[in-house]
């Protein structure tokens, strides 16, 4: 689409805007060329300007702004450069316009964000985007390859383009299974029995059986208790999805949004399978007995939290981490609640879940930037110098207060995440081992987990502030139960296939996805026969494109 | 048969009353639901439970605003937009729209330039062939990309030219024949003969560039130089969006404390505030206005 908007553009006789950019990209660094001096104290001051990703919520100290913060003065100040935003928009579409914005007028900054794949595929077949391996090769530091390496190659696979680096990628680990939050509160109130033999899994039947105790009890005596809710999107890609009934498909082996391959190499799209018409069964079950109320085709986010802090719902599904940002309301209304997670198991008792893709987003870096080598002296700073140096963090003072106080991670030059691929695992055995007494807070590694294990700390010495109860069940039970399922083995990871976006999905995949969401709907609300609707939605599906798609597909595979 | 025919036109008149009061309602309840939580306790807000009336009334987020330095950055940009935006707006389209009523004897290309305008009103560049102009202007970032593209409403020129061609002509002949120049005519005679039409146009002028909010999400790439509406789109968050996405544990966090919907609520009542204000002052001239410009002699 892009190359479509450049080349237009081109043709309406406005190349000149083209010739006119030429002057912009590096602001003061024309005359470089031949100092391509990479110490940064024997070079002159180089300018650099990024396309940056903001939130709405920074926490900036007064006074300080994402062109002029603390990140950026270090990074500044150790690298000898000068930065400067070219653009600045919030994470999601306003930002993808300006990077479209951007191309449209043919000048990319130095070096910026894109959200996905596609888009640097896009900047590396319109020639935009510099070639980075011997850039990578040479300046990155052990540590930061070592972060790449833990994902087996995949992270830098995603970024090759006949056989050259063209991005540096952001990594994703997997975020684990998407666990079934029960109010323990509730359960010692009744006197129920939960995961009697205490393997911290539950089976999709236990669960049922508990939210429809709680419906019957209501503790809280709420108008319309309801045992438990999804979205109205029903799954999600995410393995963890929140609110989705990911956990309950994942345990009848049907991975919804998900490619992969069945024993004999056949392509298979999870949300068509017979195990997928068999967990809709399930849901549809329980919305014939109440226990899924009749708004299911309504449900927002916000309702979902509305039912749960007023007491209706006791049940909910999601990722290890919403009790940072969703269930902390439930305590902030009421001091009382607590969570306990449970893993929900298939038939044999074990965890199945989908490896993640292994790299979300992706910084890239101008052809006509002067100083390449910058961008991984940047990504050296941040994500091996930040992490791993003591000394770095006390000669910027500041940047300690920032990551004290949580100053959104949208900061720093690049608003991406390099970590190894188990971090949360390794970084949760150190603070594990400092809570109860076998290791100390200062062998934990990050400032974030150690702020994690103050905040535990003070709850536990009575302050009952809502960070310490947020970490508490983020940290202790939920990455808890992610490391129990791995250290006993309990996990049965599918490795999907993530496609780059084909031919046919570019104009079929939006349709599809809401012919998918609209049929689930109809068949989990009874609105039409299971076998039936099941059977039409994969007809439909199959004949609005998701057989092209699926060669498309394979082919696409053939070809790596 | 006379009662009937009363008792029926009464039924109707009442049915067409009914209709019109839901009407204004359903426009009015939102506003009033905004209000209600912009006064209520965070913790009410998250469990739905504010409907018209505020639940446990409480003024911190109109306190948080106090202390939100982006929030009065943003409001002071779009105060001066506006008031730029008017000025510039006002000293374009009176002398347009009165030259462009005068006889082809008077003004030779009047048709020529008409037929630009109508053509311009019709046709324009698109997104991006405008960001592009705007950009080799060297605009960008500054509050003139917020104004100079829309620095002639043809829509307002137009409603001007109409109300013109309502005034007698006696009038400037009047003027003409005591020695008034062009200049003084249109300044001394027409203007202030065309009070309620000039308000009118004042009025879009003002609703315009204050509510605009695309604008800035093209033309400011600075997020500490968003118009008010620009910045206050950028504070209604979609979570599900957000997690589906890469975003970290951390981001989450801080953006689920902002989305503390009675926050954002009161910004947004703070933000309307200043039209609701002039709103009243105006209207009459806008309902008198636009009515005066459609009928010709």
């Amino acid at each position: 689409m892009r190359k479509k908007i450049l080349r237009s553009v081109l043709s309406t006789g406005l190349a000149c805007s083209v010739a006119f950019s030429l002057v912009a990209c590096g602001g003061a660094a024309t005359d470089t060329d031949s100092q391509s001096v990479s110490d940064p104290d024997e070079r002159e001051k180089v300018s650099i300007a990024l396309g940056r990703q903001t939130t709405a919520n920074p926490k900036f100290p007064e006074g300080d702004n994402y062109e002029d913060n603390a990140y950026i003065r270090m990074a500044e100040e150790e690298l000898n450069i000068d930065i400067t935003d070219a653009f600045e928009a919030e994470s999601g579409d306003d930002y993808n316009r300006q990077v479209s914005l951007a191309l449209s007028a043919g000048e990319i900054p130095d070096m910026m964000k894109v959200a996905s794949k596609d888009e640097v595929k896009e900047l590396y077949e319109n020639d935009l985007i510099m070639d980075l391996t011997k850039y990578y090769d040479e300046y990155a530091s052990d540590y930061v390859k070592e972060l790449y390496d833990s994902f087996e190659g995949r992270a830098l696979e995603n970024v090759t383009f006949d056989g050259m680096m063209m991005a540096i990628p952001a990594t994703a680990s997997d975020p684990g299974t998407s666990m079934c939050w029960i109010r323990q509160d509730w359960v010692d109130g009744l006197g129920l029995e939960v995961d009697g033999d205490g393997d911290r899994c539950l089976t999709v039947d236990e669960v049922r059986e508990i939210a429809k105790a709680f419906m019957t009890a209501n503790p809280e005596n709420a108008e319309n208790p309801v045992g438990m809710a999804f979205d109205i999107s029903l799954t999600s890609q995410g393995s963890d999805g929140t609110n989705s009934i990911n956990a309950i498909a994942y345990s009848v082996g049907a991975y919804p949004r998900h490619w992969y391959t069945d024993e004999s190499g056949q392509l298979i799209y999870g949300s068509t399978t017979e195990q997928m018409k068999e967990a809709l069964s399930i849901v549809r079950g329980l919305f014939e007995e109440g226990i899924v109320d009749e708004q299911l085709g309504t449900r927002t986010w916000d309702d979902i939290t509305s039912l749960l802090t007023n007491g209706q719902t006791g049940v909910v599904f999601g990722s290890w981490h919403i009790a940072d940002w969703l269930l902390n309301n439930v305590y902030t209304l009421n001091n009382n609640a607590v969570f306990t997670p449970y893993a929900v198991v298939n038939s044999e008792g074990k965890v199945n879940c989908t490896h993640s893709n292994s790299t979300g987003e992706f910084v890239v870096v101008s052809k006509k930037c002067k100083h390449p080598e910058l961008a991984i002296m940047i990504l050296n700073l941040f994500y091996d110098d930040m992490v791993n140096s003591d000394e770095l963090l006390e000669k910027y003072p500041e940047v300690n207060d920032y990551l004290n106080t949580g100053v959104d991670g949208t900061a720093r030059p690049f608003n991406i995440e390099v970590k190894s691929n188990t971090y949360l695992l390794d970084e949760y055995s150190k603070l594990k081992a400092a809570l109860n007494g076998t290791g100390t807070k200062e062998e934990i590694p990050t400032v974030e987990e150690k702020s994690n294990y103050d905040a535990i700390t003070a709850y536990n010495n009575g302050t009952g502030d809502v960070t310490g109860w947020c970490k508490i069940h983020s940290r202790t039970k939920g990455v808890d139960l992610l490391s129990y399922l791995t250290d006993k083995g309990l996990y049965n990871w599918v490795t999907p296939i993530y496609p780059e976006t084909t031919n046919t999905m570019e104009t079929n995949w939006a349709n599809l996805q809401t012919l998918e969401e609209e049929s689930f709907i109809k068949i989990v609300t009874g609105a039409v026969d299971i076998d039936e609707g099941f059977d039409t939605f994969v007809k439909d599906w199959k004949a609005q494109g998701g057989d092209t798609i699926a060669s498309e597909i394979t082919e696409q595979v053939t070809n790596n | 048969m006379i009662d009937n025919k009363s008792l029926g036109s009464r039924v109707r008149l009442s049915v067409i009353y009914l209709l019109v009061i839901i009407l204004g309602l359903l426009c009015l309840m939102p506003l009033i639901n905004i209000v209600a939580i912009s006064f209520s306790g965070s913790a009410a807000v998250t469990a739905n439970r504010v409907g018209l009336v505020p639940v446990d009334f409480t003024l911190m987020a109109y306190e948080r605003i106090l202390e939100d330095g982006q929030f009065w950055r943003s409001f002071a940009i779009s105060v001066a937009r506006v008031l730029i935006a008017l000025i510039i707006n006002l000293l374009l389209v009176i002398p347009m729209a009165y030259a462009m009523t005068r006889t082809k004897d008077e003004f030779r290309f009047r048709d020529i330039y008409m037929n630009l305008l109508i053509f311009a009103m019709l046709f324009n560049g698109g997104m991006i062939p405008t960001y592009i102009v705007v950009k080799n202007l060297h605009l960008l970032n500054t509050i003139w990309a917020l104004i100079l593209p829309g620095a002639v409403p043809i829509f307002s020129v137009i409603l001007m030219m109409n109300f013109f061609r309502g005034l007698p002509a006696a009038l400037e002949e009047a003027a003409y024949i005591d020695g008034a120049s062009p200049l003084q005519v249109l300044l001394k005679v027409v203007v202030p003969c065309s009070k309620p039409s000039i308000a009118t146009i004042a009025l879009f002028s003002i609703v315009g560039s204050w509510n605009d909010f695309f604008g800035g999400l093209i033309y400011i790439q600075k997020v500490e130089k968003y118009p008010i509406m620009t910045y206050i789109q950028s504070l209604s968050i979609n979570l599900q969006e957000l997690v589906n996405g890469a975003a970290n544990s951390s981001t989450l966090q801080n953006v689920s404390e902002l989305s503390n919907r009675n926050l954002n609520a009161a910004k947004i009542v703070v933000a309307v505030m200043p039209l609701l204000m002039i709103y009243p002052f105006l209207q009459r001239y806008l309902i008198g206005g636009m009515v005066m410009g459609a009928v010709k002699e």
